[in-house]
């Protein structure tokens, strides 16, 4: 059961690193000042789980 | 507009970085015991059940054998991280306790991850220092809960192993709700699961767990005492509120489940009391959220809170400084060995070595805690 | 300290409402109130409390977007366009049961999300086809919808007013199941009959020619399977919790996503719908991550204290009679930020003075969506009106609002008062 758990795990930090991407690329795209702040407002807790740092 | 998005992207990184360097330097910073004359044997959690050998919670067990024979105590700090005198009061029976009859253990800190990670919306400072005689200590300030990165994801409802009972998801990594434990469990449960597996290993007696609690809530002040702990509580309580200062005591509600006064005496021989302290910071109606706060437990906010008679315990601008509140837990520990030598004369516990309440408030606690510098390398560890 | 913290929050109102003249969105409004708080308490720009702020709903934007994923594929595939013919074609006859189903249909996108918005754009612009076919004019249509998708995101099983104050005083979210449900289900009803009963006969033609067409293959055991997988999920965690690995909500949602993708009888681009969810919960992720920031600064510095005291000290009577106002302005103000800032302390006094804490926030989780409609932010009001293609005038939409939102506000205070009575719905 634990390794199963430890697979759930990596499971959610996959999807945190398709999260980031999702947002990476609508960052990009986006042609609003104010949009684009908010991108990088609501990346950088995506960012801080993905690379383990809270 | 490229160069706009550049700019953004800097200042976004620029918060990363120095939010992340900030995170990574507290779930690192070492926080060293001295070791008392009276350690005997320092264990780890994971001698104990394999399980959580290597994990972030195998922490230390330090074990202090008696000079003459008696009974087995074990006073377990950081529970909560987040409720510092605990932990501290733990420290200074590390760092000083000397056992004449009987044996004591002691953990600093029994949810490691909890004391690696801040609360997020609570504003705490990452660490805090406590004045010594030689200079300071810094200490890391801790959670009520595991840090999600050593505990992902939360169930969507926590269901207690193995009463069935339901509580909130995120109490999953909360150590005091998940008591017994179980081996295939979450972090936290297995957590609790080698502990009570160090519990009926060693033979424990006594098991004692070390918290604090915000003045709104109504358990303060006071020991909980399991069934079998009643008669121990209410003297240790009744000795502790005539000669020193007032502590209740109250009965451990049979149907609230996964907390330690609760479950560790249902599955184990110990008699369980946990001891809860009063901590201002813990309050939700406190003030600015600061170290200052934190060490010395004023806050006018929650003295307005009290004449509104909303808290459970008196607050006045003295507050509640952290040396009194460490200073009611050794005492209290104090005080239950010596009424466990008189209930139970076979098993005697006699300590010395360890400062009682009064001392602590003459001298402060920082007089207990030595110079790891000062030490030889091989009686110093780390939390 | 109350002069500092009393500075500290007026800088901090100050900001929001320059922020709001400069026309800045409420989440940016939010963010800019939070760092001119930390300035004025004399914290400078925290780093550390601004990333540790934006990290509290992070499991929370995960179950957004995971749920948001789920629902966008479902549509995509057909499979709500098919659902919506599927109960107008067998039961355009009966307009009670039809209005009922149109009620489930407008209250289970939000429920299983907890964001009225997903509500609103997943069902609410067909459910409004089908309204306006039956006869019901556009402002009541819009009503309709915007106050049974309120609704929809205070019913549970995942309320996000009640979770984000029930955090904030430690308290389980249980019990929560019964108090929640049976006034949204209750109110919802109201809402569309009140609202939605006069009208004339369904002209079944005309309204089958507005709904968009599902494709070749779509069925019921489509629409039904991802829903069954997501329900098996969380029926197994909860039936066998010791014999099956801790999930999560967000990879329920996930699964049930994936089931609906691999079921749809059409190709759909992932990446793209994907991209869209993100797109489409910008203002919902960005709010509470804001949020956070701004509840973290305001913790720092005191200010949640000061509003906490204050709040906590004033006479109950006055609390009790100014809820049903004091709630949707502060939703208004705040959105989600409204539980943590305000609803924890409403908490603490109505537990002190022995009030069922349960059910009371479930009250006040009913009253709370209401302000969603109201300036400022006013954030699902404005997405409503468009999606119903409503385009007259926003204040005779409020007016449509005005008869079910006062029972909503009356029934919702009745809970709080009577909590204490109201206490076995929680059955704990």
């Amino acid at each position: 059961m634990t390794q199963i758990q430890t697979v759930v795990s990596f499971l959610y930090y996959l999807l945190v690193a398709y999260v980031v991407v999702l947002l990476v690329w609508n960052f990009v795209r986006s042609r609003k000042w104010d949009e684009e702040i908010l991108y990088l407002i609501v990346l950088l807790p995506f960012l801080l789980r993905l690379f383990r740092l809270k | 507009m490229k160069l706009r998005k550049l700019v953004f992207a800097v200042f976004g990184l620029l918060l990363l970085t120095t939010s992340g360097t900030s995170f990574y330097r507290s779930r690192h910073l070492e926080e060293a015991v001295v070791l008392s004359p009276g350690v005997s044997e320092v264990k780890k959690l994971g001698d104990y059940f394999e399980g959580i050998r290597g994990t972030v919670n195998d922490c230390n067990i330090y074990i202090m054998e008696g000079e003459e024979p008696g009974g087995t105590v074990f006073v377990m700090g950081g529970t909560h991280p987040e409720e510092p005198a605990a932990r501290l009061a733990a420290w200074i029976l590390a760092e000083n306790a000397v056992m004449e009859a009987g044996r004591l253990i002691v953990v600093l800190s029994s949810n490691r991850s909890a004391s690696l990670v801040t609360r997020v919306g609570g504003a705490y400072p990452p660490d805090f220092s406590i004045p010594t005689d030689w200079g300071e200590r810094t200490f890391r300030l801790g959670d009520r809960w595991a840090d999600p990165l050593d505990q992902w994801p939360d169930p969507e409802v926590y269901i207690h192993y193995p009463s069935g009972q339901f509580l909130a998801f995120v109490d999953i990594r909360n150590l005091n709700r998940t008591w017994p434990g179980r081996p295939d469990g979450s972090l936290t449960e297995r957590t609790t699961h080698a502990f009570m597996e160090l519990i009926r290993q060693e033979k424990v007696d006594l098991f004692i767990d070390l918290h604090e609690a915000e003045l709104q809530y109504p358990v303060i002040s006071t020991i909980v005492a399991h069934d079998r702990g009643e008669e121990l509580a209410a003297f240790t309580s009744m000795m502790l509120s005539d000669m020193e200062f007032n502590m209740g005591m109250e009965y451990s509600p049979p149907s609230l489940h996964g907390l330690s006064h609760r479950e560790v005496g249902d599955h184990s021989d110990a008699v369980s009391l946990l001891f809860e302290a009063p901590e201002p910071f813990l309050d939700a109606t406190r003030g600015k959220t600061t170290r200052e706060q934190l060490l010395t437990g004023k806050d006018e906010f929650v003295v307005k809170a009290g004449k509104a008679g909303l808290l459970f315990e008196k607050m006045d601008e003295n507050g509640w400084p952290v040396d009194v509140r460490v200073g009611r837990h050794t005492s209290a520990v104090l005080m239950t060995m010596e009424t466990w030598s008189e209930l139970n004369p076979d098993r005697p516990l006699r300590c010395r070595g360890v400062p009682r309440y009064d001392e602590i408030i003459a001298l402060g606690l920082g007089h207990w805690l030595h110079d790891p510098s000062a030490a030889p390398p091989e009686r110093v560890e780390i939390e | 300290m109350f002069v500092y913290a009393g500075l500290v929050l007026g800088v901090m109102v100050a900001v929001y409402i320059v922020a709001k003249l400069f026309k800045l969105s409420t989440e940016l409004s939010m963010f800019a109130a939070a760092l001119g708080g930390a300035l004025a308490g004399g914290f400078g720009l925290p780093p550390r409390h601004i990333a540790e702020g934006a990290m509290t709903y992070l499991d929370i934007n995960l179950i957004f977007i995971t749920a948001t994923l789920f629902m966008n594929i479902l549509k995509e595939s057909g499979g709500v366009a098919f659902s919506v013919r599927g109960i107008l074609k067998r039961f355009h006859r009966s307009r009670t049961l039809l209005v009922i189903l149109l009620t489930v249909l407008l209250l289970l996108p939000g429920a299983l999300t907890g964001a009225g918005s997903v509500t609103v754009l997943i069902t609410g612009g067909m459910v409004a086809v089908v309204l306006q076919t039956m006869g019901v004019s556009r402002a009541r249509t819009a009503a309709i919808v915007f106050i049974i998708a309120g609704l929809s995101a205070a019913a549970p099983p995942v309320s996000l007013w009640a979770m984000m104050t029930a955090a904030g005083v430690n308290m389980p979210y249980v019990g929560f199941f019964w108090p929640l449900l049976l006034p949204c289900v209750f109110l919802s009803l109201i809402t569309i009959f009140l609202l939605g009963w006069k009208g004339g006969e369904i002209d079944l033609e005309k309204a089958l020619a507005e709904l968009p067409r599902p494709p070749e293959g779509m069925g019921w055991g489509k629409v039904f399977i991802p829903l069954l997988v997501f329900g098996a999920l969380i029926f197994m965690g909860r039936q066998w919790p010791h014999d099956t690995p801790i999930l999560g909500l967000p990879l329920m949602f996930s699964c049930a996503a994936a089931t609906s993708f691999f079921l749809s009888p059409v190709k759909l681009d992932f990446l793209k719908i994907s991209r869209e969810t993100i797109k489409q919960l910008l203002p919902l992720i960005g709010t509470l991550t804001c949020v956070g920031v701004l509840v973290q600064i305001m913790t720092l510095t005191g200010v949640r204290g000061l509003l906490a005291v204050t709040v906590v000290t004033l006479p109950v009577a006055l609390v009790f009679a100014t809820l049903f106002l004091v709630l949707p302005i502060s939703e208004a103000v705040l959105m989600w930020g409204a539980a943590p800032v305000l609803g924890v302390p409403l908490i603490l006094l109505f537990n002190n003075i022995g009030l069922d804490p349960i059910v009371a926030l479930a009250g006040m989780s009913v009253i709370w969506p209401l302000g969603d409609a109201l300036p400022p932010t006013a954030i699902i009001g404005r997405l409503t009106v468009d999606v119903v293609g409503y385009r007259e005038n926003y204040a005779r939409f409020l007016k449509a609002c005005i008869v079910p939102a006062l029972i909503i506000m009356a029934v919702g205070t009745l809970m709080v008062v009577y909590s204490a009575r109201l206490s076995f719905l929680t059955g704990l």
